[in-house]
């Protein structure tokens, strides 16, 4: 009887005995992460399961990520399979608007050069001493967009996803500290003050309706790798604009979103175990990932530039900020950077076409990433 | 491969094939708009 | 000679910053409007009197219209 209640005992004990400092620091990360979504607001809907998802996988013997365990089987079904990001894209097709773009697609181009951020860190990512595959999903946090970095991510380095999804998202929420800085040292004051006139250029609905399905078929032709990136946002876009399917359309953006959501975060946190996380690797990763949003930036206002030049000045370099994905954001740092500059500038359209343009523009990038991966031999398919 | 050799490779490539890529959309979309021009007074009367 | 403040864009107006009758500088703002869920301050083009007031708070503007006047 006596030395049964004492293996009793043990069995509540033997959680806290074997508390390794790795996890105490996890459990702090972990709790930080929940710090900044819920007090400090920075995409709370990620941040809250992802923080919690990485303290309870960082209790020791509860085994969450082992077989069996219920992380584990979220993770094995969504994320390794890939499932959870493209089920977020078709609800991030169904939420955007591409009238902008399509009004001006001329601007498109500028969602190109805000994406290559991802290719030049790839070049640092090797140059530090990164593997080739894990050099891959250090770069791609330059599409500054979750779902890409976590779905590239998870196909080419899984033991990186938690660090590579971090940096993303929380980068993504510090694109209004990060940018403003590069763009003043890149412009000049008369090219911040040019004012651009209104775009009027209305869009009919058959070409709202075509332009999802022409590029989902185009795009995935010349990078087939990429079609499920593609053709998943296409989707639900066309459903968006059709007009036809309402109810499917507010289920991609409301109940599939949000749950997938919830499972996505916690498979995220879930892969922050201490002796996969507590790194050198990690904070190389979180350093390059901050470099490669400068560098998108960078390349943006300067591709803006040469756009400037190249129309007679009728281009205000600083919507090329607006290049990368993460949307509204960017386009709002534009129209109150330009607005600093000149009271009677409103580039807050100007910009939202380059933003939705940098939302096709990391799809593509990571389409085109994937399919010139293939044609190296470096992945199967 | 040698590590500078896919790096090389894969940045020319890919910066390369993202602007093309996104050049020919934005060709398309001209070319969609030439075709279906907006007509004032369209969203009202046509729907679906 | 009268001047139209025209809006920028597609949005709506969420504040009126001057009164009719108010002397306004070039830059000053006007009044406030929201688009894309950022508010966006309207400002003078010239210096002058404000005239008239075309729209109140709350309504929706489509762009190019005209929004007040300044004489």
């Amino acid at each position: 009887m006596e030395s049964a209640l004492i293996s009793g005992l043990q069995g509540l004990v033997i959680g806290v005995t074997n508390l390794g400092l790795g996890h105490v620091i996890m459990i702090l990360i972990g709790s930080g992460l929940l710090y900044l979504g819920i007090q400090k607001g920075y995409e709370p809907l990620l941040l809250v399961p992802i923080g919690f998802g990485a303290i309870l996988v960082n209790i020791p013997l509860a085994d969450m990520m082992e077989n069996e365990g219920f992380l584990r089987f979220f993770y094995d079904a969504g994320v390794r399979t890939e499932v959870f990001p493209l089920l977020i894209f078709v609800g991030i097709g169904a939420m955007t608007d591409f009238q902008p773009l399509l009004e001006n697609p001329k601007i498109i181009l500028l969602g190109a050069a805000g994406q290559f951020g991802i290719f030049l860190t790839l070049l640092l990512a090797l140059a530090v001493g990164f593997d080739k595959l894990d050099a891959v999903a250090v770069a791609i946090i330059g599409a500054c967009d979750g779902p890409t970095a976590i779905y590239v991510s998870s196909k080419f380095a899984p033991h990186m996803l938690g660090a590579v999804s971090v940096a993303a998202y929380s980068y993504m929420s510090l694109v209004p500290l990060i940018q403003p800085p590069i763009m003043r040292v890149l412009t000049t004051e008369k090219e911040r003050m040019i004012v651009m006139g209104l775009v009027k250029q209305p869009v009919s609905k058959t070409t709202k309706i075509l332009f999802p399905i022409v590029v989902t078929i185009f795009a995935s032709l010349l990078a087939p790798k990429g079609a499920p990136l593609i053709g998943t946002v296409m989707l639900g876009n066309l459903m968006k604009e059709s007009g036809v399917v309402e109810r499917l359309k507010s289920a991609s953006e409301n109940e599939i979103a949000n749950i997938v959501t919830l499972l996505l975060g916690l498979c995220i946190g879930a892969t922050m175990e201490a002796d996969k996380f507590l790194r050198g690797q990690t904070l190389l990763v979180l350093g390059l990932g901050f470099i490669a949003i400068c560098l998108d930036t960078a390349v943006g206002v300067l591709f803006g530039k040469l756009m400037c030049l190249a129309t007679g000045g009728k281009i205000n370099p600083l919507i090329g900020a607006a290049g990368i994905s993460a949307f509204p954001m960017s386009a709002r740092v534009v129209q109150a950077e330009g607005q600093k500059y000149n009271k009677k500038s409103y580039l807050l359209m100007h910009a939202m076409s380059a933003n939705a343009g940098g939302q096709i523009g990391s799809v593509i990038a990571a389409a085109v990433m994937l399919s010139v991966l293939q044609g190296m031999g470096i992945v199967g398919g | 491969m040698d590590t500078w050799t896919f790096g090389w490779t894969l940045a020319l490539i890919g910066m390369g094939g993202t602007m093309l890529v996104l050049w020919i959309l934005s060709l398309l979309i001209l070319l969609l708009k030439k075709i279906f021009p907006h007509r004032p007074g369209q969203s009202a009367a046509k729907k679906g | 000679m009268a001047t139209t403040v025209e809006a920028p864009m597609v949005g709506k107006i969420l504040k009126i910053e001057k009164q009719v009758g108010d002397h306004v500088e070039e830059d000053e703002v006007v009044m406030v409007m929201e688009a894309m869920k950022m508010e966006i301050p309207i400002v003078a083009p010239v210096t002058g009197t404000l005239k008239e007031v075309k729209v109140s708070p709350g309504q929706a503007v489509e762009a190019e219209q005209a929004l007040a006047v300044i004489d």
